[in-house]
């Protein structure tokens, strides 16, 4: 049973050329998936499509049997599927408290949102340390770190990422990874977009390779990895002799 | 020394004017990214309103302030529907606005001068031309008055936004459109909020304008080069910045008056645009400027 699925989408920019030409994804409960694939492939057009910031043509998007085609983003977040994208999409001039109130926005409960925070400061020990200090002042691993502890909030089904590792240095990305690992061992479903392939893959559970905007593979993670010629088109490795 | 504290308590009972002229232009800045070329003249219109409400029923401007605060929001939000909303989406939309909003100062330039003719005006409470003596210092009560109630005013909103939740939306959007809007922040009516609060603003600066300096219509193009100064000081959107710099340059301004005559007193705001342009173009609190 999958929880998201993605069917034949088409999508793009304004009214620009379609970036998606028939992207198709299964998305199962609780597993961590990651879609790789080369540069201009359509990887961050397919979250931002499935998240409503972008419209999608035709094909389908349903979350649970629901359909989510023409939903805005605060929309689709409201039925438990957060996006981070690549900008990580924090408050520089924000503490980093109220970034993580701002992650609650939309739920009326005031107590049960600083509760939540509160839990989340409890796992992440560096956001209460820096809990006054503002967003944009912090490393970038720390910043990737709040805003995908942030999503946490509204405990979501599905967390969406889009290259959380990019312009992080190789002892933070595993960091990272790790709180991945930690959201899914919570129940959250994960999807990540990661131009570092190898690593997306070796952390992820079901891997999706994109190219030109359609679904070229999709398979269980060490499928992936082990397929000579998704190793040789898509992960850097050479030719065997 | 009785000097130099005489002027800078002049300096500092304006600076707080001139913060609350300024806070409105750079909330709808920060927020909506629309430079207001017109929020003097509708300050100005501010001005009118506590002005007639004095003459025509002795009513005192620091009462008639919230009167024009209302006016001057319901103008925002019938400006706000009827124009910003729709071009919002243009790509080229701060620098769009520059032109309108040029435009929409004149006509209101125009619309005031042909309702209320180009004479001087200033509304005259006992409090306007009296003054309290402390030592030898003297503090007219009028620009005493129209500190203190900025201050009160740009305090409220300060703790507006950063205490409730509307607050949060505000700031929220100011500093990264795209993620208050992911996060369920509708933005659009965070816009036309804050445009209606910046024009309400501009309206409570008039009624406290009007008892300060006399007025007639066309004044309000001396008002934007001082503003903008104050803006660009400050940090483009930075209300905070605004602030600080309101206080700095009118109190710059007054040394500058005392020493060397009232005509460069008035210079000192445009020097300080220049200088600021030149050698820290993002202002005090503002973001670096991206290297496009």
């Amino acid at each position: 049973m999958s929880l998201l699925t993605v069917k034949n989408v088409v999508a793009g920019y304004g009214d620009g050329p379609a970036i998606l030409n028939g992207a198709s994804v299964d998305v199962q409960p609780g597993k961590v998936h990651c879609i790789i694939g080369p540069n201009g492939a359509g990887k961050s057009t397919l979250l931002k499509a499935i998240c409503g910031m972008l419209k999608i043509r035709s094909g389908e998007v349903t979350f649970k049997g629901e359909s989510l085609k023409g939903l805005r983003p605060d929309q689709v977040l409201r039925k438990g599927i957060c996006f981070v994208p690549q900008e990580r999409a924090l408050f520089p001039k924000m503490t980093v408290r109220e970034n993580l109130r701002m992650g609650g926005f939309s739920m009326t409960d005031k107590r049960l949102l600083e509760k939540r925070i509160d839990e989340i400061e409890e796992r992440f020990p560096i956001l209460k340390e820096r809990r006054d200090q503002h967003a944009g002042t912090m490393s970038g691993g720390q910043q990737q770190t709040l805003s995908m502890a942030r999503t946490m909030i509204l405990r979501p089904e599905i967390v969406m990422l889009d290259e959380p590792s990019l312009g992080l240095a190789p002892k933070i990305v595993q960091e990272i990874f790790d709180i991945i690992r930690v959201m899914a061992a919570d129940g959250i479903t994960i999807l990540i977009v990661e131009q570092n392939a190898l690593m997306g893959l070796r952390c992820a559970d079901w891997g999706v390779v994109l190219d030109l905007g359609r679904t070229l593979f999709e398979g269980p993670a060490e499928e992936v990895l082990a397929d000579p010629r998704i190793r040789e088109a898509y992960l850097g490795a050479k030719k065997a002799a | 020394m009785a000097d130099i504290l005489q002027i800078l308590i002049l300096g500092l009972a304006l600076g707080g004017v001139y913060a609350l002229m300024g806070a409105g232009l750079s909330l709808v800045f920060g927020v909506m990214r629309i430079v207001n070329l017109a929020h003097p003249s509708l300050i100005m219109m501010g001005a009118y309103v506590a002005f007639w409400g004095f003459r025509l029923y002795g009513i005192d401007p620091i009462v008639m302030l919230p009167v024009a605060m209302v006016i001057l929001a319901a103008t925002g939000v019938l400006l706000y529907k009827l124009v910003f909303e729709r071009e919002a989406k243009s790509a080229k939309y701060s620098e769009m606005t520059v032109l309108l909003t040029f435009a929409f100062a004149m006509v209101f330039e125009g619309a005031l001068a042909t309702a209320f003719t180009n004479t001087q005006r200033v509304t005259t409470p006992d409090y306007a031309v009296d003054a309290i003596f402390i030592g030898n210092v003297f503090i007219p009560l009028g620009q005493l008055y129209a500190g203190i109630v900025s201050l009160v005013l740009i305090g409220a909103l300060a703790l507006y936004l950063k205490y409730s939740r509307f607050g949060y939306a505000i700031r929220a959007t100011t500093q990264n459109r795209e993620a208050a809007e992911l996060l369920g922040v509708n933005v659009n009516f965070v816009g036309l909020v804050s445009f209606a609060i910046g024009l309400a603003l501009a309206g409570a600066a008039g009624a406290l304008v009007s008892f300060v300096f006399s007025f007639f219509p066309s004044k309000h193009w001396e008002w934007i080069a001082i503003l903008m100064s104050l803006v660009v000081l400050g940090g483009m959107g930075s209300i905070l910045g605004t602030v600080v710099a309101a206080y700095i340059l009118s109190v710059v301004a007054a040394f500058v008056g005392f020493f060397f005559g009232a005509t460069l007193s008035t210079l000192t705001f445009f020097v300080a645009l220049f200088v600021v342009l030149l050698v820290r173009p993002q202002g005090l609190f503002g973001e670096k400027p991206e290297l496009a």
